[in-house]
């Protein structure tokens, strides 16, 4: 048994998974980072480089990465890819001026090497504006149906009242689990 | 001392008489421990399932994998709805392999386990190349645009297949409808006065886009608020419940209460702000800032409606997504001197 074996099984013990929050500007990505950590969410702007959470759930040691979503952020974007088990991309579902642009960004992830591996979770986030989109419609704009190179799930959700982040997460964990630390 | 003696030499005496009595009780115990053995063997193997076991383990797998690549070879030259059917077809069953696979571990040797693994790796692979080749990927050909387009013409035409509009009362074409209503603003105007009560804006998105010389007076608390391809204008406006967003605007008043506001491509502006969070700058140059001053009527009223902290301003806070240098302020925007601040609104 080698080190890294060793390590590798010291790694799955602590069953660690590192999840990469990427979307948009104003999408809600730190919103549904604090509020899933149980933080006060009403005083977030916007973020100038990234947060880091690493928080426990269901067993599992989740290390959370949230990358800021402007423009001038995004091709910094990939300094995070390495090793990321899971994506979340999130969207404003009431931003639809920007739906566009976010199937460009979300397709041009999916063809990185990097993140070949990994899981996708969709949140259509702000379900609670009057204006937002249901998330068969976002499903529809960002043409997930067509990808075909990652599992992805998408799941309408609020990060300001924090309706279904969990059902999100847990779904993620689910799929990653099963890929992970299962089989070697 | 004596007793001890004793003792020992009863022993003795056991040990040369009962000789021959040992090996057959050694005999006897032996049989015993073999029929045991052999009785838990047999426990075991009742109890043990089928399902785990290598041998069942292997052809199960083999099977699964073989018909999966029946189902590849199948692709070459069939038409493209069956090869999309195929494809989906096998993409499943490797999912499937793979769980079973995950569940088998329990009980697989290493070596088993490696062996399955990289056949299902060869096959993962197998099947993108087949993909690749009988479907090759769409270049991205704005599949949803065209939709979106579709729908603007005949709105009433729910272009959703009927699976998604019975799962989902809210279809894509009620979706856009609702977006009719709950999206307000003006575009396209130059040299205008506009204005929008409250009754209009309540909670709504507010857009406006292209517009020049033009004077806007939004009394009321939307809940987003666009600003884009804006030149020469004034445009106030009520506490805006989340964002604000302006991009490409240019030589212009902006004055509103807000939670965060997104400035981009923005060049020669003047922002008369309350802001409870913060406000950013990207792509800008020559932004001013100055906290708000213009005053309506129902300000207050609009602010309870909007939910933003009446006393909590960061209007001089602004961060520069382009200046990262901590400690040397950006050049790309300023606090406009008190003297210079605008006082009367009046149109």
């Amino acid at each position: 048994m080698g080190l890294l074996t060793i390590l590798k099984k010291m790694k799955q013990k602590e069953r660690e998974m590192r999840l990469l929050m990427l979307g948009l500007d104003n999408a809600g990505k730190t919103t549904i980072l604090k509020k899933f950590n149980g933080e006060d969410v009403s005083t977030i702007s916007p973020t100038l480089g990234f947060n880091i959470k690493t928080l426990e759930h269901r067993g599992f040691k989740l290390n959370i990465w949230d990358v800021g979503g402007q423009k001038s952020l995004r091709s910094y974007w990939r300094n995070y890819f390495e090793s990321t088990d899971g994506l979340v991309w999130v969207v404003d579902s009431a931003d639809r001026l920007r739906l566009e642009d976010c199937r460009q960004e979300l397709s041009a992830l999916l063809l990185e090497e990097r993140l070949a591996g990994a899981t996708l979770l969709v949140f259509a986030n702000k379900q609670d504006l009057p204006g937002a989109l249901s998330k068969e419609a976002i499903r529809e704009a960002l043409a997930l149906d067509e990808i075909k190179s990652h599992h992805w799930c998408i799941i309408g959700c609020s990060a300001v009242t924090g309706e279904n982040l969990l059902a999100g997460v847990d779904w993620l964990l689910d799929d990653i689990a099963a890929r992970i630390f299962t089989a070697d | 001392m004596d007793a001890a003696a004793e003792v020992r030499q009863e022993n003795g005496f056991a040990g040369e008489s009962g000789a021959t009595k040992m090996q057959e009780r050694l005999q006897k115990r032996h049989q015993a421990r073999t029929e045991d053995a052999e009785r838990r063997k047999e426990a075991k193997e009742s109890q043990s399932v089928a399902e785990e076991k290598g041998e069942y383990f292997s052809s199960t797998f083999n099977r699964e994998r073989l018909c999966i690549e029946e189902l590849l070879s199948g692709c070459s030259g069939a038409d493209r709805a069956t090869v999309t059917q195929r494809l989906e077809e096998a993409t499943a069953k490797t999912v499937r392999l793979q769980k079973f696979l995950n569940d088998s571990v329990l009980f697989l040797t290493q070596y088993e386990l490696r062996q399955a693994q990289a056949a299902l790796q060869k096959l993962q692979t197998s099947l993108a190349e087949t993909r690749e080749e009988a479907l090759p990927k769409k270049k991205f050909a704005f599949r949803a645009r065209t939709k979106a387009a579709d729908k603007a013409s005949a709105p009433v035409s729910d272009p959703a297949p009927p699976d998604v509009a019975s799962a989902t009362p809210t279809g894509a074409a009620e979706v856009d409808g609702a977006a009719a209503s709950e999206q307000c603003g003006f575009s396209n105007m130059d040299n205008e006065f506009l204005t929008k009560t409250s009754e209009e804006i309540q909670k709504r998105d507010v857009l406006l886009t292209h517009l020049s010389n033009c004077k806007v007076r939004l009394l009321g608390s939307p809940s987003t608020l666009h600003l884009k391809h804006i030149d020469s204008c004034e445009i106030l406006c009520g506490p805006v419940s989340s964002s604000v967003f302006v991009d490409h605007c240019r030589n212009s008043t902006l004055s509103f209460p807000c939670q965060q506001l997104r400035t981009h491509n923005t060049t020669d502006t003047q922002v008369y702000l309350h802001v409870t969070s913060r406000a950013i700058i990207e792509d800008c140059h020559g932004v001013s800032f100055a906290p708000l001053s213009w005053s309506y009527p129902t300000l207050e009223e609009d602010f309870s409606v909007s939910g933003l902290d009446r006393d909590r301003n960061n209007w001089s806070q602004v961060d520069d997504f382009n200046w990262l240098a901590a400690g040397t302020p950006s050049p790309n925007w300023t606090i406009i001197p008190e003297s210079e601040r605008k006082t009367n609104w009046d149109p």
